[in-house]
């Protein structure tokens, strides 16, 4: 942007999805936690073990139901196409595009290739990374979760899923990749024209567009 | 016979017993020593110095007295009854006049229409008579009338029990030792008590062996115990005696544990007399005795009388089904027991447990030959080496729903009894769910055998965590003690690299900030 421009402020996240996406950020970071603490007793403890069992139980339903009104109001809207890309050559286009801005453009201070619009959130490395969490990794770590949760109830379903224990592996295996989208993703959101543009934009739900 | 006539004498012995030394000439004329003079059956007497004579006690004067048979009926005419010949023999057997009488004696057989069938049978062997067994023991057939009288059995007839005994007819049967005399006897009881019998010969009792390659009391071991260890011969007492703690029989063979059971908190309400305290058989019950390590036997017995255990359990214990269901009681309610992992073969498809005949007919092993053949190192058996049992068993028709579920339980089965204060009992979660917890290095294959026993294999305390064991322990997790370490160093490498390429991207993000700036206007 030249000086004296005006960005153009857009409407980019309703309440409901900013709502949702803080309940969820709040549940990620409480159950990565929880769950470090009930796998890895070698660690200090910041609670008793029973105590971590139970806020991890009780904020792992809470991710249920968050994943259930985030997926239930991008069907009833519409909004979920947002989630797909429109036609495949254009995505792996944009897509290269997208990864030779972050690998090399940002650096040189190039604009961003892609402009986030209400119909059209998401550039092409963000939409196969919120694909694969939203429809892929948050489905399998809140099953796996909701099997453990209780074994015996659920041990049917165990079983037909290879057993306890490779349910567990799943639901850890889950929660590194998780936890290394987090980094990742926390790292993004500083990657506007100020650090803390995109976050501002998720509070108020207006992002600036710098065309 | 002027003194002897007369019913007021009697004679006195040294240890202050009294005989009345009256005869009864009209009994002793009906008898076939009818035709003797007195000095033949006395020929000490004589009568210038009798009564002279001072015995030191009634039997021996009947002992003595009784000496004087032999003069008409030698040995060779004695010894030809069996039932003479074996009590002849040795040992303490009473005098001649015990059984057959003094001035009125008659044969046995004689007596017989007399008498009751018991009363004729107690004739002698309410007498201290016994017989020699074939390797020599000498065992006593004296009953004592007491303990007969005051025993549930106190109406029936001696011919009940001892099938093949009347008054005609008393065969002679020569055991070849003690036990193999009880063994034989406890046959009888199953003629009224069949249901009883039919429970026993399910039982461990029935069907004991110590070790692998032992013979079975179904097939002849003598060891295990009959109905009559438990009950008696003919003292046998009311079902409401072995409901008392003095009365229980178990403690004969299972001192050790009763001595661990009486300092517990059952033992310790059993002997203040508390009604509801459980005893041998509230948890193993009487007859049908089955071994319970490993089973839901035991756990259905202590649910017996907590019925409100699962409910209680939930108000404290997260996911409280699941601890009930592979925990045994006695893991947590006898704290300072030593604990293990048992990882039990369980066939999915029929939901029982693989038992060792199971894997013998399967794995083409006898007993003793087991173990070699599954632990093939000698160390443990190792993730490999349980991936191979269960790929034998899947190929020998089992199938692939074969797998080892975990259960938690004490290894010695004597610290199953001992039971502490609800107080006591572990309640801190991290006892167990630690990756340092001692139970977790002394892990099982245990193969259930009941009701005789369980075969333990011991695995390689590392088993739990490997990588290798994921398939066959494919049921078995403990949240905090079985972490697969390659699973952390691959999360640390995901974790990591994520770190990495963002540090990476931030570092090159400000190395460059002053570029950017200068070609931007400022704007980075």
């Amino acid at each position: 942007m030249k000086a004296g421009e005006r960005p153009e402020r857009i409407y980019l996240h309703p309440l409901v999805v900013r709502l949702w996406h803080w309940l969820n950020a709040a549940c990620f970071i409480v159950l990565i936690i929880t769950g470090i603490q009930i796998r890895y007793r070698e660690l200090p403890a910041l609670t008793e073990f029973k105590t971590s069992v139970a806020i991890h139980n009780f904020f792992g339903f809470l991710l249920l139901a968050a994943y259930a009104v985030w997926l239930l109001y991008y069907l009833l809207s519409g909004n979920i196409r947002i989630y797909f890309p429109r036609n495949i050559m254009g995505f792996i286009s944009g897509m290269l595009r997208q990864a030779r801005y972050y690998a090399y453009g940002i650096f040189k201070g190039e604009p961003a290739p892609f402009h986030s619009t209400p119909e059209d959130k998401f550039n092409p490395m963000q939409l196969i990374a919120y694909f694969f969490v939203m429809f892929l990794l948050l489905p399998l770590q809140i099953a796996t979760g909701v099997l453990l949760w209780d074994v015996v109830l659920f041990a049917r379903p165990i079983g037909l899923a290879g057993g306890i224990r490779v349910v567990d592996i799943i639901h850890v295996l889950v929660s590194f990749f998780t936890v290394a989208f987090l980094v990742v993703h926390v790292y993004m959101t500083t990657l506007g024209r100020t650090p803390l543009e995109h976050i501002r934009a998720m509070l108020t739900g207006y992002e600036e567009d710098h065309v | 016979m002027t003194c002897h006539l007369s019913k007021g004498l009697s004679a006195a012995f040294s240890n202050g017993e009294k005989m009345s030394v009256f005869v009864d000439g009209a009994a002793f004329r009906n008898t076939v020593h009818k035709g003797l003079q007195c000095t033949d059956c006395h020929p000490k007497t004589v009568p210038g110095t009798h009564p002279g004579s001072v015995y030191a006690s009634r039997e021996a004067f009947s002992r003595d007295a009784s000496a004087a048979c032999l003069r008409c009926h030698d040995k060779g005419q004695i010894t030809a009854k069996p039932h003479h010949a074996f009590t002849a023999a040795g040992g303490d057997v009473p005098p001649c006049t015990a059984c057959h009488g003094g001035h009125g004696i008659r044969r046995i057989s004689a007596l017989a229409s007399g008498l009751t069938e018991n009363q004729y049978c107690l004739l002698c062997h309410g007498q201290r008579i016994g017989k020699t067994l074939r390797n020599g023991d000498w065992i006593s057939l004296l009953i004592d009338t007491t303990d007969l009288a005051a025993s549930v059995h106190n109406r029936h007839a001696c011919s009940q029990c001892h099938a093949g005994y009347t008054r005609q007819r008393h065969p002679s049967a020569r055991h070849g030792d003690s036990r193999e005399h009880s063994i034989a006897l406890s046959g009888v009881c199953a003629g009224c008590h069949d249901n009883k019998a039919a429970a026993v010969r399910n039982s461990v009792h029935y069907n004991l062996y110590l070790q692998l390659g032992e013979t079975m009391i179904s097939r002849g071991n003598p060891r295990a115990p009959v109905c009559t260890d438990c009950h008696g011969f003919h003292e046998v007492g009311p079902a409401a005696l072995f409901r008392t703690l003095s009365g229980t029989p178990c403690r004969k063979c299972h001192a050790a544990v009763f001595e661990v059971y009486a300092k517990s908190v059952h033992g310790m309400a059993s002997a203040q007399g508390k009604h509801a305290a459980p005893l041998c058989s509230s948890c193993h019950f009487a007859h049908d005795i089955g071994f319970t390590a490993g089973t839901g036997k035991m756990k259905a017995a202590c649910i017996g009388c907590h019925e409100k255990v699962e409910e209680s359990h939930r108000k404290w214990l997260p996911n409280a089904d699941l601890h009930l269901s592979v925990i045994a009681c006695a893991a947590c309610h006898a704290p300072k027991a030593e604990k293990g992992i048992y990882l039990i073969l369980h066939d999915q498809a029929k939901n029982r447990p693989v038992t060792r005949e199971d894997l013998i007919d399967l794995l083409g092993a006898d007993a003793a030959k087991l173990a070699p053949l599954v632990d093939r190192h000698g160390e443990g058996l190792d993730s490999a080496e349980l991936s191979y049992m269960l790929r034998r068993l899947e190929e020998k028709g089992l199938g692939t729903g074969v797998t080892f579920l975990g259960r938690m339980d004490v290894n010695r089965y004597s610290d199953a009894h001992a039971l502490s204060l609800k107080k006591g009992a572990v309640r801190e979660c991290v006892s167990c769910h630690a990756p340092d917890a001692p139970f977790l290095k002394n892990v099982n294959v245990a193969i259930i055998n009941a009701p005789e026993g369980m075969t333990r294999l011991r695995a390689a305390p590392g088993v739990l965590k490997s990588a290798g064991a994921v398939g066959a322990l494919r049921q078995f997790y403990m949240l905090g003690g079985t972490r697969l370490s390659l699973l952390d160093w691959f999360g640390l490498a995901v974790v990591g690299g994520a770190v990495a390429v963002v540090g990476l991207h931030l570092a090159v993000r400000m190395a460059t900030a002053q570029g950017r700036r200068a070609r931007t206007g400022g704007i980075t």
